[in-house]
C-alpha cells in the first residue's frame, strides 16, 4: 500500500470506519493517551509562555530564512559536513543517488523521518539495488507491512498488539502469543545485525541551529542515535525550514516539542550532530550530508496567512487531539501528513486541487490551535483554504464534504459545542469573506437540534 | 543557477513584503515552582524516565562501588575519557558483544534529567552495550539545558549525546518494552567532590 494523493479521502476515510472498525479503537485509545501525557506535563510548566516563545522564535526564523539558511550552511560547512540543496524530491532522490554510486552503498539504516517519507526516499534507494531498513520500532513493522506511516509520531498506532503478534509470527518466527517484550527483542536482534553491517545512516533533523550548524534529533529507542554514529556515511535530509538561530534556542524547542509530543520532559536520546568524526574520536561517520529540501516549503512561505504552518515542529498533537483525525488515522489523507497539520500544507506543497478535500476534513472546532506548541492558527488556515477553494471553483466538495458534513455535526449538541470554540479562532471579518462555508455553517450553528445518531454514525453518512 | 541560488531567491522574494519578527531572547524555562535542587532534580527526572541512580560521594567510593556491580558481568566497553580508577576490573569487550559499557558523561542537565554524552568518549560503547554505566560529577551538573548548550557551544565534538532514560519504545500496541535498540538499563553514578 502506497499514497495515492488525498482526492480519495472521502472513499478512504469511509473505507476505514466500514471495513476496519479496530483501526479507530487503536487511534482513539493512543491519540487519548499521548494527549493524556501532553497535559499533564504541560501542567509542569508555563506553557502559554513557553509557547509564545516557540511562536516568536519560528517566526522570527521564518523571516530571515535566507540568513539563517546561509549561516547554518557555512557553519556545518566549517564543521566539515557537506551541505546539499534540493528544490524538489526528485533533487533529493538524485543526491541521495549519488552519494550511494559513490561509495558503493549497499545498505543502509534509517531513522525515523517524515521527510524522507514526503521524498520516497526508501522506494527510490530500492530501486538502486540498496538495501533499506527502518530501524525505529514502529516504521520497521510498517515496513514490513509495506504500509505508510498513520502518525507523524506513532507511525503504527493504527495496529493492536495482536496486529504485531501474527505479523513477527510471520517473519520473525516468534511465538504467536509473545509478549511485546519478546517481540521488541526480536527486532532489536534482526535490526542489529543491519546497524552493524550498513555502510549508509540515514536520518531528518527535528531542528538545525545556524550558529553551530547543529542537527538535533529526539527519540526514544537510540536507533537515531545508532543511524548517526554506526554506519561510515550519515545523511541528515532537513526541511528549510526546521532552521534555529542559536544552538541555545534548541534548548526550548527540544522541552516543548517532547512535551506536547509525548509529555516527556525530553526525549530519552537526543542527539546533537555536527559534522563528522574529528581527529580525536574513535568511533563516528567518515562523511556526514546536510540536504536542506525546499519540496514547496518557499510555497507555503509565499502565502501571506499559510506560512505560518511552517513553524510546526511535527509533535503530533493537533493529530492527536482532533476528532476527525481520531475516526480514521492517518492513512485515509492520503499522503506522508495527516490531520490538521497535513490538511493546512498540502494546498501548498501539493497544489490546491491536489489536496482537495483536506481542507474540508476538519470540524473546525480549533481544539488543534489550542494545543499547538507553535501556535500554529489552524482553523483559520483551513478557512484560508475553503475561501481560496471557492475562489478557484473547486467548489462541488464544499457542498458535498463541507456544508452537509458540518450541517449534520452541527446537530449533536455537545460536539456542536466543542465546535462553537471555533469562533474563537476565525477573525470575524472572515465570517463573512468565507461564505459560503462558513456561513453555512454558522446559520447551522444557531440552531442546533438534537440527534440520537452518534458522530461516527453522521459522519459516515455525510461522507458516502 | 544553482538550486541554492534559487531557494534561496525564492524565499527573499517571499519576505520581501513581510513585517519581520523578533527574537523574543532567551528561552527561561517558565515554570510555576521552584526547582529542586540541582542534583536532586537529575536524579527525580532519570528515575522517573526508567534509569538508576546510584549517589557516592566521592571518585574513590564510586570505584569501590563499581568493582561490585561488575560482578556480575564477564566483560565490559569502555569509554575513552574514563578516568583510570573508574575502569572497571573486567577483560575488555568490544562494544558490539560486551554485556556492559561504562562511560563519562561531560556533564548533565537538571532541568531535563539528562546526562550529557561526548563522542569524544567514544559512541559505541555509550549505544550498542544492553547496561549503560555513566559517571557525572555534581558539580559538572548544569541546572537548566539552555546553561548546558551554551558551554557545550564552545567546544563542540561530532557529536553529542543527550541521555535521559534508557532505550524505550510504546510502538507495539502502546505497550511500554524497554532496551529496544539502546541500552534498556541506564545507570548513573553521581560522584560528589567529597573526602
Ligand atoms: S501543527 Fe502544531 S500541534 Fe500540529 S504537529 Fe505541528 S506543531 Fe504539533
Amino acid at each position: 500500500m502506497s499514497f495515492t494523493g488525498p482526492g480519495n479521502y472521502r472513499e478512504e476515510a469511509a473505507k476505514t470506519i466500514r471495513d476496519k472498525p479496530e483501526v479507530r479503537t487503536s487511534i482513539t485509545a493512543a491519540t487519548r493517551a499521548f494527549d493524556a501525557h501532553r497535559v499533564h506535563a504541560w501542567g509542569q510548566i508555563d506553557a502559554d509562555r513557553w509557547r509564545d516563545w516557540a511562536r516568536d522564535v519560528k517566526s522570527h526564523v521564518l523571516g530571515h530564512l535566507d540568513e539563517y539558511l546561509e549561516q547554518a550552511e557555512e557553519q556545518l560547512t566549517a564543521n566539515g559536513a557537506r551541505v546539499h540543496w534540493a528544490e524538489t524530491a526528485e533533487d533529493a532522490l538524485a543526491i541521495l543517488g549519488d552519494i550511494v554510486r559513490e561509495h558503493g552503498v549497499e545498505s543502509a539504516v534509517k531513522a525515523k523521518s517524515m521527510l524522507s517519507e514526503e521524498l520516497g526516499v526508501n522506494a527510490h534507494l530500492e530501486s538502486l539495488g540498496v538495501h533499506v531498513r527502518e530501524t525505529d520500532l514502529g516504521e520497521y513493522i510498517i515496513q514490513l507491512l509495506g504500509q505508510p506511516p498513520s502518525h507523524i509520531v506513532g507511525p503504527a498506532i493504527h495496529l493492536s498488539v495482536d496486529d504485531c503478534r501474527r505479523l513477527f509470527h510471520e517473519r520473525l518466527g516468534t511465538p504467536l502469543d509473545a509478549e511485546p517484550d519478546e517481540l521488541a527483542g526480536a527486532a532489536r536482534d534482526a535490526l542489529r545485525a543491519e546497524f552493524l553491517a550498513a555502510d549508509l545512516g540515514i536520518s531528518g533533523g527535528n531542528f538545525l541551529a545556524a550558529d553551530t550548524g547543529t542537527v538535533a534529533l529526539i527519540e526514544n529507542e537510540g536507533n537515531i542515535r545508532l543511524s548517526t554514529s554506526l554506519p561510515r556515511i550519515h545523511v541528515a535530509c532537513v526541511g528549510i525550514e526546521k532552521l534555529v538561530p542559536k544552538l541555545e534556542d534548541v534548548s526550548g524547542f527540544l522541552q516543548l516539542t517532547a512535551r506536547a509530543a509525548t509529555g516527556q520532559p525530553i526525549g530519552n536520546f537526543v542527539s546533537l550532530i555536527q559534522g563528522p568524526r574529528k581527529n580525536d574520536e574513535v568511533d563516528g561517520p567518515e562523511e556526514v550530508h546536510v540536504v536542506l529540501v525546499d519540496n514547496g516549503r518557499t510555497k507555503l512561505l509565499a502565502d501571506d496567512a499559510a506560512w505560518e504552518a511552517l513553524r510546526c515542529v511535527r509533535c503530533g498533537a493537533c493529530l492527536n487531539i482532533c476528532p476527525v483525525y481520531r475516526q480514521t488515522g492517518g492513512h485515509a489523507y492520503g499522503w506522508t501528513y495527516s490531520g490538521p497539520i497535513g490538511a493546512i500544507i498540502a494546498p501548498a506543497m501539493l497544489g490546491l486541487e491536489e489536496a482537495m478535500p483536506l481542507p474540508y476534513a476538519s470540524s473546525l472546532c480549533g481544539a488543534c490551535t489550542d494545543v499547538c506548541p507553535v501556535r500554529i492558527p489552524i482553523p483559520e488556515l483551513l478557512v484560508h483554504w475553503r475561501e481560496k477553494a471557492v475562489e478557484q471553483g473547486l467548489t462541488p466538495m464544499t457542498e458535498t464534504m463541507g456544508l452537509k458534513a458540518y450541517a449534520k455535526l452541527a446537530q449533536k449538541p455537545d460536539l456542536f459545542a466543542a465546535a462553537g470554540s471555533v469562533l474563537r479562532h476565525v477573525p470575524l471579518e472572515l465570517g463573512g469573506r468565507a461564505l459560503p462555508v462558513l456561513a453555512g455553517w454558522m446559520q447551522e450553528r444557531s440552531a442546533p437540534k438534537s440527534s440520537k445518531k452518534s458522530f461516527l454514525q453522521m459522519w459516515k453518512e455525510g461522507i458516502e | 543557477m544553482s538550486a541554492r541560488d534559487r531557494i534561496l531567491g525564492r524565499v527573499r522574494e517571499a519576505l520581501s513584503e513581510r513585517t519581520a519578527v523578533e527574537h523574543p531572547g532567551s528561552f527561561e524555562g517558565w515554570r510555576p515552582a521552584a526547582p529542586a535542587l540541582p542534583v536532586d532534580g537529575l536524579a527525580h527526572l532519570l528515575e522517573a524516565a526508567g534509569g538508576e541512580i546510584v549517589r557516592q560521594p566521592n571518585v574513590d567510593a564510586a570505584a569501590a562501588w563499581l568493582a561490585s556491580f561488575c560482578a556480575d558481568f564477564g566483560s565490559s566497553a569502555v569509554g575513552e575519557t574514563v578516568p583510570e580508577p573508574l575502569r572497571p576490573p573486567l577483560p575488555a569487550g568490544a562494544p558490539d558483544t560486551a554485556p556492559l559499557g561504562v562511560s563519562l558523561a561531560r556533564g548533565a542537565v537538571a532541568e531535563t534529567g539528562s546526562l550529557i554524552m561526548d563522542a569524544r568518549d567514544g559512541r559505541r560503547a555509550q549505544l550498542l552495550v544492553p547496561t549503560h554505566v555513566v559517571f557525572v560529577r555534581t558539580r559538572d551538573v548544569y541546572v537548566t539545558l539552555r546553561e548546558a548548550l551554551i558551554e557545550l557551544a564552545d567546544d563542540l565534538p561530532s557529536a553529542i549525546g543527550f541521555h535521559s532514560g534508557p532505550s524505550k519504545s510504546a510502538d507495539i500496541g502502546q505497550i511500554l518494552v524497554k532496551g529496544v535498540h539502546g541500552p534498556g538499563r541506564l545507570v548513573a553514578v553521581l560522584m560528589g567532590d567529597g573526602d
